[in-house]
């Protein structure tokens, strides 16, 4: 039976599938009695996304226009 | 060989025909391939360095970078790998991202537990709901700050991985370190931005 700290150290591996299938089952238990280690999880999943839907922008038009510009003239030189 | 090549549209040729026609000195490759990763690669500087200003200045370093070594591309790497390594390694040596964080400035949130392993996360059922519960644009400026203030080592995995969505192996090879520091870095990552976007939750 795992307790919660070891449950938490392998929660990427849990989520990639790379645990033996009896870690697998061990953290499986764990979630099963702890309501704290599924909110965790639930919250530890979620954060990848909540960055990627804050963070990074469409390329506006003007860089690239100057994108274009500043290679132009870099390769004339 | 050429000749025939040069009927055939460049929006059609892949990554690796168009670089190695730019190696050959063909201007409107070149200009093929920034006009194919120049979306990608913006958005990937904006993440790694935090503002806009500093994006645009590693997006023309890093697609001069290219230029410069496509010599260098040999074809046994993906082109789109390649130039993330080049992407990546010209934004965490850019002026701001390069800057040293206060050692441990997001270890803070690092998970807690007792004595017996419990995990001690008294906030766990807010910081759970964290983005049903903040506004999106003060849930935005906080994800900024936390890339902000991560070390760039584990920004550079989250930000491939996580943000950008590569896998683990294509990662590693942008990284050239092994999927297993990947995988390592990663989730050392995830449970510090993860904590500092519930702290604040509790906080608020």
């Amino acid at each position: 039976m795992k307790n919660c700290q070891e449950t938490v150290a392998l929660l990427a591996d849990y989520l990639e599938e790379k645990l033996t299938s009896e870690d697998h089952a061990a953290l499986d238990e764990h979630f099963a009695g702890c309501p704290r280690c599924v909110a965790f999880l639930r919250s530890y999943r979620e954060t990848p996304r909540i960055v990627r839907e804050s963070t990074g922008a469409a390329l506006p038009e003007e860089v690239r226009v100057r994108l274009e510009r500043f290679l132009t003239e870099k390769r004339r030189k | 060989m050429l000749a025939v090549m040069a009927d055939v549209p460049l929006a059609a040729l892949d990554d690796e025909a168009l670089a190695e026609r730019a190696r050959a000195g063909d201007d409107a490759a070149f200009a093929a391939l920034v006009e194919r990763y120049q979306e990608r690669v913006y958005r990937l500087a904006l993440r790694l360095s935090s503002n806009p200003s500093d994006a645009e200045e590693v997006l023309q370093e890093a697609f001069l970078q290219a230029w410069r070594k496509i010599d260098t591309f040999r074809g046994d790497a993906r082109f789109g790998t390649w130039l993330y390594r080049i992407a990546t390694n010209t934004a965490l040596m850019h002026k701001r991202a390069a800057r040293r964080r206060p050692a441990g400035s997001l270890e803070a949130f690092l998970p807690q537990f007792d004595e017996s392993g419990l995990l001690a996360d008294l906030d766990y059922q807010r910081s759970a709901r964290a983005d049903e519960l903040l506004e999106r644009a003060e849930l935005a400026q906080r994800a900024r700050e936390a890339l902000d203030l991560l070390d760039k080592d584990y920004r550079a995995v989250f930000v491939l991985r996580d943000l950008e969505e590569m896998s683990t192996e294509e990662a590693a090879r942008v990284l050239e370190i092994t999927p297993e520091a990947v995988r390592q870095r990663l989730h050392r990552a995830r449970l510090m931005v993860r904590g500092y976007l519930g702290k604040m939750v509790g906080e608020s």
